[in-house]
């Protein structure tokens, strides 16, 4: 409760403060007079002065107010950095993210008269510290001096960003209640603001919200760490082209980085990385970059390795080594096209393949076999010998996919060949076995390393039928109706497909392939319906087999006249970029909104094409060894939607996430049982890393904070400095209020005539007039 | 008399148990193969000396390259949906020939627009009558298409046997002429009469005398033959980069004609 007086409200404002100035005049006159005149001028000036007091007190008549409220504390927001870097080592042994709770402590200590409304940024709009602690994530932990919030802060999950520009902006466009001040919590090592002109992008950031942005330091000092701060690719990564990468060393802390080795490797499906390049980087004054030239054969998602050998006493060994999803595109696909014999099933697939601009075919047919008289000396014939050797050995990492169509490994050359052929395929290459009287088995690829890679198996025993005779219809799989791979076809030609006046003889569709045509009556020995069409994955790279030697029917036949023949160049098109993962084929999309952090909770998202129903099998494989490290599901049910899946905690290295969708039979209930069939199935691989690009760069940045503080009239101070943060103060809030008259109108109206009669008496007296 | 009806009756079983016997209506691995179909019009025969000719063409092809192709060749007619089930055929003829029917017109447009490679032979260009009646009708086939001479340069001349000139029974002009698609032959015109140089009867005598230069002018037809073959089977293959430097080597090192 609080009294205070008061002018009576009778008289507007202005009027009061006409009486107060004429009463201030009156008594200056009155002082001027007595100056120039004799006798008893003061005590005429006491009771002229009083007689005019009175005469004001009459007019304004004063009131007494008492009133009952409480202070009210301005908001401020604490914005506390939660991205990854505050997990890095801070002052005295500890972690920056302590220290941001040890500031949130001395900051609820020095702001007891302020609302202070804790806030985490990192990526995206801030999100509230108490919410860590209303999710229950901070329970069980200690209360010590760092509060609620700090506990709270200690709760929270680190994120992949440090966006301070964007949650300044965000509490500045925010609808509640404006704050009175901002304080950072952060070590000044943001995305943005970047490093220049940091204080103009947070003012930016506050648009019309003028306020203070004081700066709190986690970090003044570098810890002792050598790492690789940043890889940058120079242009596009294109297949087969070189690609000059540019590797930023960093070393702080009074480490000797006189020579570091640096070295970049390609993370494969199985076995060691393979070395695409080294150097050693100079990083003595704190900073080197290193150019590393390399050449990426195969297209699509490639995880390289970049790591360096840091020198001892380095306290962020997890730096040390950064992994680099980088997306090899295409200038063109090239394609090696290889057959056997000229036929009209490679006349068609050769108009296709030259009329894709898309496609650069560098074809080799056998024209000519030992046996053939042509009748001719070899100048007078267009022939050249077949590079085999050359091809299959120095040339076969320059091409993108491989086309072995009725080809027999034997005669020619090619068989010593096959493991390279394989080794291949394992690296990323693309490979297309396509029937005919001398492929698969009767072109002696049953039991050779190649036969490993295709997605079918080939019966190796000495009476193996080569090839079935009988002509047939192809059958499209559940898989095949599901597919993208077929979809260009599909709506072409529907599900019927030509008669095939016979095929090869294959074995079952090895685990993991996918068989997308059947044979409508011929079995396997496991006695399933053979294989006709078959996709594959084996290593990086993926395989096709087609075992029948007449789609050029659907190019040039009866039936193809009804689709004006281009079922042909839709089925093609489509296989070859199914090979070449095109995304039109792959039968969903499998996405890491926010990467992969080792010992983190990592989320795969996963895009399944609209009208797909049944399963989604996702199985994640490290990189290297090909170990399992999950296997997720998830149901499908045909609208498309996005689905998200807890991947759990990974290692850092590369991995391979393989979807499978297993369609619903058709006929089976919407609940009901899912194909018996392997599905079509899509990959995506990434790396995981510790720390990401947030500890890539492990110097505290205060500079930063301080250009932030300045340019919005804020402070910068250390933990220990944040007594001095000049907060604002709080304010009065009143919640009852009660005005009385000090004394009635007319007992002020007589006090001053009674002054005024006493003043006429003193001066009469002293002979003023 | 009985032993003759029961053989007969054995024989008769025979080709029924033959028949029951499931048999592909053509053997896999010979779907793709080369097939010097005779494109019959209106109401055409495939008849006289020259009708061995598309067979000792298939056997020529497959004597001297690695490419299949039927042995006993068959005819089709233009206004047959069969038209569409290979993507060559051969018109040749003597004398002129009445106007197509529309339904033929349309039957080798949709050949022609599938990729079909026609190939029409004059096989009596001393007169021509077949020739310039054949190129009437192609023009009401292809309108926008029209015949231009193809020398070596072009691949059907580097196929698989390098050419210097196009022959057949007759000499003839060295050039063909070819209404070309996305560059490359569709319809091929000889006035050289090809399938007669090609012919040859049972007895292994040749019933056309190839003038003017005999029996070396028949080889040169042969292989004429075989490079149209290996044409209509590879397309451009030996357009390919691939190939440059190993041709012109050889066309430099050869004589000049």
């Amino acid at each position: 409760m609080t009294t205070s007086l008061a002018p009576s409200g009778d008289l507007a404002p202005s009027y009061q403060l006409l009486a107060a100035l004429l009463t201030l005049v009156g008594i200056v006159l009155l002082a001027l007079e007595l100056k120039r005149s004799r006798g008893s001028r003061l005590l005429a000036f006491a009771t002229g002065s009083l007689a005019s007091i009175g005469l004001l007190c009459a007019v304004l008549r004063p009131v007494a107010i008492q009133s009952k409220g409480s202070l009210v504390g301005p908001r401020v927001v604490v914005l506390a950095d939660a991205s990854r870097s505050i997990d890095l080592p801070g002052p005295a042994g500890k972690t920056r993210r302590e220290e941001a709770a040890r500031a949130l402590g001395e900051l609820s200590k020095h702001g007891a008269e302020v609302r202070l409304y804790g806030l985490a940024f990192g990526k995206g709009a801030p999100t509230p510290l108490t919410a860590a602690l209303a999710n229950g994530a901070a329970e069980g932990a200690p209360s010590g001096p760092e509060g609620r919030l700090g506990q709270a802060l200690l709760a929270a999950r680190p994120m992949p960003r440090s966006d301070l520009a964007g949650a300044i902006e965000s509490v500045a466009r925010a609808a509640d209640e404006r704050p009175a001040a901002i304080v950072v919590l952060s070590d000044g090592r943001f995305d943005r603001p970047g490093e220049s002109q940091a204080g103009e992008a947070i003012r930016a950031a506050l648009g019309t919200l003028t306020v203070p942005v004081h700066a709190v330091s986690l970090a003044t000092e570098a810890p002792r760490d050598a790492s690789v701060r940043a890889v940058r690719a120079a242009g596009a990564a294109v297949a087969h082209q070189p690609l000059t990468l540019r590797v930023e060393i960093g070393c702080a802390g009074g480490l000797d980085c006189d020579e570091i080795p640096v070295s970049l490797r390609e993370l494969r499906e199985s076995g060691e990385p393979t070395l695409l390049a080294s150097g050693k980087a100079n990083a003595s004054n704190g900073a080197a970059t290193l150019e590393l030239e390399v050449t990426l054969d195969r297209a699509g998602a490639r995880i390289l390795e970049v790591s360096i050998d840091a020198p001892d006493g380095d306290a962020v060994p997890d730096n040390d080594t950064r992994y680099l999803t980088i997306d090899v595109a295409r200038d063109r696909v090239r394609v090696l096209h290889v057959a056997g014999r000229p036929t009209y099933d490679v006349r068609a697939l050769r108009m296709w393949l030259k009329a894709d601009a898309s496609v650069d075919v560098v074809a080799f047919f056998i024209l000519r076999t030992p046996t053939d008289d042509v009748v001719a000396p070899s100048e007078e014939l267009a022939l050249i010998p077949f590079p085999v050797n050359e091809l299959f050995s120095e040339h076969l990492p320059s091409f993108d996919a491989v086309v072995l169509q009725d080809f027999n490994a034997a005669p020619y050359g090619l068989a010593k060949h096959l493991r390279s052929l394989a080794r291949y395929v394992d690296k990323g290459g693309g490979l297309i076995m396509v029937g005919g009287p001398d492929a698969f088995v009767p072109g002696n690829y049953a039991g050779t390393p190649l036969a490993e890679v295709l997605p079918v198996e080939l019966d190796r025993g000495p009476d193996a039928q080569g090839v079935d005779v009988a002509s047939f219809v192809p059958r499209t799989t559940e898989a095949g109706r599901a597919a993208p791979v077929l979809g260009p076809l599909r709506d072409l030609i529907g599900e019927e497909w030509p008669e095939m006046p016979g095929a090869n003889v294959v074995g079952d569709a090895r685990p993991g392939a996918t068989v997308l045509l059947e044979h409508p009556t011929r079995r396997t020995p496991k006695g399933g319906p053979m294989p006709i069409l078959a996709l594959g994955e084996h290593g990086s790279g993926r395989t096709i087999a087609l075992a029948i030697d007449g789609s050029h029917r659907l190019l040039f036949s009866a039936f193809a006249a009804n689709a004006a023949g281009r079922a042909h160049g839709a089925f093609w098109d489509a296989l070859l970029g199914w090979l070449m993962r095109d995304p039109r084929f792959e039968p969903a999309v499998v996405e890491l909104a926010d990467g992969c952090i080792a010992g983190e909770d990592t989320t795969l998202t996963l895009r399944p094409l609209p009208g797909q129903k049944g399963d989604a099998k996702i199985t994640i494989r490290k990189l290297g060894t090909g170990e399992e490290a999950r296997t997720l599901s998830a149901k499908l049910d045909g609208k498309g939607e996005p689905l998200s899946l807890d991947a759990g905690k990974l290692q850092p290295g590369g991995y391979s996430a393989t979807v499978e969708i297993v369609p619903i039979e058709a006929g089976a209930p919407s609940d009901g049982a899912t194909s018996a069939q392997r599905g079509p199935t899509t990959r995506r691989d990434f790396a995981c890393e510790r720390g990401g690009d947030e500890w890539a760069d492990t110097r505290p940045d205060p500079e930063r904070l301080a250009a932030i503080a300045a340019a919005t009239g804020g402070k910068s101070v250390t933990v220990d400095q944040i007594g001095s943060l000049p907060l604002p103060a709080a304010t009065q809030i009143a919640a009852e209020r009660r005005v009385s008259p000090l004394l009635p109108p007319w007992a002020w109206t007589l006090g001053a005539a009674m002054l005024v009669g006493v003043h006429w008496i003193v001066r009469r007296r002293g002979g003023l007039s | 008399m009985r032993a003759r009806v029961s053989s007969a009756l054995l024989v008769l079983v025979a080709l029924l148990l033959v028949a029951l016997v499931p048999r592909p209506s053509r053997a896999f691995g010979e779907e793709g193969a080369f097939n010097p179909r005779i494109l019959l019009t209106g109401t055409a025969r495939w008849e006289g000396a020259r009708t061995t000719g598309p067979a000792r063409w298939s056997e020529e092809l497959t004597r001297r390259t690695s490419a299949p192709a039927r042995l006993s060749p068959t005819t089709v007619r233009a206004d047959a949906p069969a038209l569409l089930a290979e993507p060559f055929a051969i018109w040749g003829g003597e004398d002129a020939v009445p106007a197509l029917t529309e339904r033929e017109v349309v039957g080798i447009r949709r050949f022609l627009a599938l990729g079909g490679v026609l190939f029409v032979d004059d096989f009596a260009p001393e007169s021509g009558a077949f020739g310039k009646a054949a190129r009437r009708e192609l023009a009401r086939v292809l309108p926008d298409g029209a015949p231009i001479p193809i020398g070596t340069e072009n691949v059907l001349f580097r196929s698989f046997y390098l050419l210097h000139r196009a022959v057949g029974r007759v000499e003839g002009e060295p050039k063909l002429e070819a209404i070309l698609r996305g560059g490359v032959p569709q319809v091929i015109f000889a006035k050289h009469d090809v399938l007669g140089a090609l012919a040859r009867a049972a007895n292994g005598t040749h019933p056309f005398v190839v003038v003017p230069n005999g029996e070396p002018q028949r080889e040169q037809a042969a292989r004429l033959a075989v490079n149209i073959a290996m044409f209509v089977l590879c397309s451009n293959y030996k357009d390919d980069q691939v190939h440059a430097p190993f041709l012109m080597r050889r066309r430099a090192a050869e004589p000049s004609p």
